[in-house]
């Protein structure tokens, strides 16, 4: 068994989450607090909200990372004890959204993840939630694909358009 | 603040009940005005570019590349307005409830559909895709000359031969 499969199932009943907004327009925020109270309970799954990277198992990742919070994000996400695990949320976390071109932004977590590397820190696993805003069930459902507990849906998939 | 005795307590979590939603067991509960991801139907597709055009945030791309043109939809930029479905010319795109789009790696948030592309019988420059030159046959009266030609040298055909029309010559 790796390191990663043994820290993985030592941390699957009590994930605890780091929420870390990088300019995001709140929406994403709100439906993370929302994913927190009694309707969706996560705590079912032991995912608890602190307020410390240095705490966290996992980071909530929400927003564009704009040219003023990638400093912050980076030192945020260097502070995580391994294994850092990642959950990106939202448009804006995963492709950069509405913003993923723009100058003031990074543009997505994919980015992120060069500038990440370039500084030395490393990820251990990263899941994507795409969804503006993402629904409280699909913030459970990352976190469950996370730890394995779910199956995969998505795809890549490339047909051919038909001949008549 | 008032403070309440724990038979008050009891008595008001009882008459609340369970609100919990037991999610990945249970089904969620899903709005008839939700819109989740789009789905591209390659049969009803012409590759016109309608939706890329519109697409707010680009996550709909239609790139050629040698003889194809690949539309791509990548539904990690998707902000899931539904503008794409609004303007489709073939209804192609519809709008579905999926909302479990998470993943682990980002190649696995994108679909394409693949269109091959037509050359332009003169030039042999690649004007447009065979399904939407299909389309277009279909809808309105064209003539076969035509069809296969690409904007400017059909504005050369229909010059030379509106010239001979009036008696000059095609040169």
């Amino acid at each position: 068994m790796s390191n990663l499969a043994k820290a993985l199932k030592a941390i699957r009943k009590s994930i605890w989450v780091y929420h870390l907004n990088s300019g995001s327009c709140n929406a994403c925020d709100i439906e993370v607090l929302d994913a927190l109270t009694p309707y969706f309970d996560v705590e079912r799954f032991g995912v608890k909200l602190v307020g410390s990277p240095r705490h966290a198992d996992v980071i909530l990742l929400t927003g564009p990372i704009t040219r003023e919070s990638l400093p912050k994000v980076v030192r945020a996400i260097r502070a995580m004890p391994r294994p850092r695990l990642i959950l990106a949320l939202g448009s804006c976390g995963v492709g950069g959204g509405i913003w993923w071109d723009s100058y003031s932004t990074t543009g997505g977590f994919k980015k992120l993840e060069d500038i990440l590397r370039e500084n030395g820190v490393e990820i251990d696993r990263v899941v994507y939630v795409p969804g503006c805003p993402v629904r409280p069930e699909a913030i459970i459902y990352g976190i469950l694909l996370l730890l394995g507990a779910v199956e995969q849906k998505s795809k890549r998939v490339e047909v051919y358009a038909s001949e008549s | 603040m008032v403070k309440l005795s724990i038979a008050k307590i009891l008595q008001i979590a009882l008459k609340a009940g369970r609100v919990t939603r037991k999610y990945p067991s249970e089904q969620p509960l899903l709005t008839p005005e939700f819109r989740g991801a789009i789905r591209i139907d390659p049969t009803k597709c012409w590759g016109c570019g309608a939706c890329v055009r519109v697409c707010p945030p680009n996550a709909l791309t239609l790139t050629p590349k040698d003889k194809v043109a690949t539309l791509e939809y990548f539904v990690g930029r998707c902000i899931f307005c539904g503008m794409c479905a609004e303007v489709c010319p073939a209804n192609a795109i519809t709008v579905t409830k999926e909302f479990e789009l998470s993943s682990t790696s980002i190649e696995d948030l994108k679909s394409g559909v693949v269109h091959r592309l037509v050359r332009c019988s003169s030039c042999g420059e690649l004007i447009w895709t065979e399904a939407e030159l299909r389309a277009t046959v279909k809808s309105s009266p064209i003539s076969e000359e035509y069809i296969t030609l690409c904007p400017k040298c059909r504005k050369l055909k229909f010059g030379k031969a509106a010239m001979l029309g009036r008696g000059g010559s095609s040169e």
